[in-house]
């Protein structure tokens, strides 16, 4: 803070002054850092020696199939988020992911409920997810509206509409679709499994492999620089939000087939996707969010509500631990970027 | 180890003393029951109402006292964290699991995922083909022992405001269809349309507006009497909204018992009419004792019902002291 302060003002001497500081900030950071991914590294440890049956294949996947919903949804979160700039007030960020799934869910399922196929129920569940998404767009690109506020908006509006379609209750669904992600598997490996990581490798691929990738980093590292560059800054901050409804359409389809139904309650979600989302930050040198980051703390986020249950440990130490987690990244994240002095 | 023993056989002799008052306990004698060595994972989707919470803990409390290890999984009143934690019990290969309420639709394929594991499956309060036993109440005899009690209070005639939000759970299903049934031969007694739905959370705050917005709709004295819900928590709410509102002829009935509702049923300047109430510790002890049976070879009945008493403005000062020591000794408020 102080160090951004002083940088507009002051000579060249305090410069160097501040730029020592900030070096030794990020020594602190990096610790930390490492600190961190150590401590997710000795509690997975711990797991695999004392937690009953944790590194079989069959729980394996258990745990990757029920991260699959919690991991696409943070994937629409990352991609806001490095889109929009991780400052955690004024950066990107979608709080409606969550409700919007819920919305989506509803849908699908009220739609295939109603006798319309497959087909036109998933279209009509993606294109609900996108236009939630391109109305935080609106808010947030149009009307420049705190991503924070014009997202925390549009949650109500869409848990509204859930609410309105579904009135509280469960809706239940089936479909061949929903019977292939259900039963499905294919080398062993189930197909909401197989969803997953399918989606990994899209999302990692196009957002860490492409030039359009590496655009999304610059319109959400330096707003400036991207503009002054020619890239169209508020077309890449839209998609994020786009591409956040999106995946919010995808994980209700994926929800519906494991629950088998659409049920309320759909915005309790937030908090993981939150939580995975930060939490991933904490596996790249810079502490920007990235897909693989995001990937390795959704399924950290399942190994550590497997392995307590393994361990027999109650279930509500999950939240807690979690909480502490976020906490800690949020921390030295902050901690990191306080040398950079963002504005 | 002994002396444990010993305080076990005795706490046995002495549960088995009060099980004898319970006429579905079948003949078998509570000494033969063991679960020492097994293990039991008990799934439910939420301990936020005082009912579930008791169910739960009367649970875990039968399965030690048997000397069995109990893996208890508490979702929140999350269903994907329900599936996932069915999920992995399935992997974890308990001896036998213990299923506590939650939308069935969501439910029904992961019990059936269970039984396909080769695992037997007790339900509580659940109904389920997938089930081995669903340890209960009579459900029929409460819901229409409710309803009767609210037409006699409204003498046969009136309006009815009726929460039925929860019609997937199977409890209430068959509450609300019994009141139907009930009101088919009250034609004078009519429920208010479109009903009104409860909602968990905010149970009480939401059917406090609920019905203090019917009330208001309809302001003459006489155009409501009574308030039904297929559980007592909107009953809190709903009497409270009746009370605020000065509309004291309107009378409210729910189900379950909570400490608090029984108090507000024997409170006689309380408009809350009647609660059924039930023994949720006990039926969550009971659904243990099946499971024990049915692993040492028993033969176990497909459902097992644990008795309620209709509590209401005549009874409530005697049948309702029972229901809140229970609560008490069980440390749950």
């Amino acid at each position: 803070m102080s160090a951004s302060v002083l940088h507009t003002e002051v000579g060249v001497s305090d410069e160097k002054q501040a730029a020592a500081k900030s070096a030794g900030r990020r020594f602190g950071a990096l610790v930390v850092r490492l600190g961190a991914i150590a401590a997710f590294a000795a509690i997975m440890a711990y797991f695999v020696v004392f937690a009953p049956g944790f590194t079989s294949t069959f729980n394996l996947i258990n745990v990757v199939e029920q991260s699959a919903i919690l991991g696409v949804l943070a994937y629409g979160m990352t991609s806001v988020i490095i889109g929009g700039g991780s400052d955690v007030t004024e950066g990107g960020i979608d709080l409606s992911i969550a409700a919007n799934m819920g919305l989506c869910a509803a849908v699908y399922a009220t739609l295939l409920s109603m006798g319309y196929g497959d087909f036109l129920s998933v279209v009509a569940a993606i294109g609900v997810g996108m236009a939630v998404g391109a109305l935080n767009a609106l808010a947030v690109v149009g009307l420049g509206i705190l991503p924070l506020l014009a997202t925390l908006a549009v949650l109500n509006v869409a848990a509204g509409m859930e609410l309105t379609l579904t009135q509280n209750t469960v809706v239940g669904a089936s479909s061949p679709l929903l019977g292939v992600l259900v039963s499905g598997s294919f080398l062993g490996i189930s197909a909401l499994a197989w969803a997953l990581i399918v989606f990994s490798a899209i999302m990692i691929v196009v957002v860490h492999g492409t030039s359009f990738g590496l655009r999304l980093y610059a319109v959400g590292g330096h707003p400036e620089a991207a503009r002054a560059a020619g890239i169209s800054v508020p077309f890449y901050v839209s998609f994020t939000y786009v591409l956040s409804g999106f995946c919010a359409a995808v994980a209700s389809i994926l929800t519906v087939s494991r629950l088998s139904a659409s049920t309320p309650g759909s915005g309790e979600l937030l908090l993981s996707v939150l939580a995975a989302a930060l939490l991933g930050t904490v596996f790249s040198r810079r502490f920007v969010p990235t897909m693989g980051g995001t990937l390795l703390s959704v399924l950290f986020i399942g190994l550590l509500a497997n392995g307590f249950q393994l361990l027999n440990v109650s279930s509500y130490w999950v939240n807690g631990v979690q909480g502490a987690l976020i906490l800690l990244v949020v921390a030295i994240t902050s901690f990191a970027r306080g040398s950079e002095g963002s504005r | 180890m002994t002396n444990s023993m010993k305080g076990l056989v005795k706490a046995l002799a002495l549960g088995l003393a009060a099980a004898c008052s319970l006429a579905v306990i079948s003949g078998a004698t509570a000494e033969e029951l063991s679960l020492k060595g097994k293990r039991i994972g008990v799934s439910a989707i939420g301990t936020d109402h005082y009912w579930d919470l008791m169910a739960f803990k009367g649970i875990q409390d039968r399965v030690k006292e048997l000397g069995g290890e109990v893996i208890a999984l508490d979702a929140g009143r999350k269903d994907q964290q329900q599936i996932a934690q069915l999920q992995t019990l399935i992997a974890q290969k308990p001896d036998a699991i213990i299923e506590q309420l939650g939308n069935l639709e969501v439910l029904n394929p992961w019990l059936q995922k269970i039984r396909d594991a080769g695992i037997p499956l007790f339900t509580v309060d659940t109904a389920t083909p997938h089930a081995i036993n669903n340890t209960t109440s009579n459900n029929y005899n409460i819901g229409a022992e409710i309803a009767l009690q609210m037409v006699a209070d409204m003498g046969g005639k009136g309006n009815v405001l009726v929460f039925n939000g929860f019609y997937s759970v199977p409890v209430c299903k068959i509450r609300y269809d019994q009141l139907k049934y009930v009101l088919t031969s009250f034609p004078d007694v009519k429920i208010v349309e479109p009903e009104l739905r409860d909602v968990i959370p905010n149970t009480v705050q939401s059917a406090y507006s609920n019905v203090t917005d019917m009330l208001t709709k309809s302001p003459e004295k006489g155009s409501i009497g009574a308030v039904w819900a297929c559980w007592d928590v909107p009953q809190i709410g709903a009497t409270q909204a009746v009370e605020a509102a000065g509309r004291n002829e309107v009378k409210t009935y729910g189900i379950d018992g909570s400490p608090e509702v029984i108090k507000m049923v024997m409170d006689p300047k309380s408009s809350a009419g009647a609660v059924a109430a039930q023994q949720p510790y006990e039926i969550g002890k009971t659904s243990v004792d099946n499971a024990a049976k049915y692993l040492a070879g028993q033969k176990v009945p497909p459902f097992t019902f644990v008795p309620s008493v209709l509590i209401n403005k005549e009874n409530a000062a005697e049948k309702g002291k029972p229901f809140l020591d229970a609560a008490e000794k069980a440390g749950v408020k």
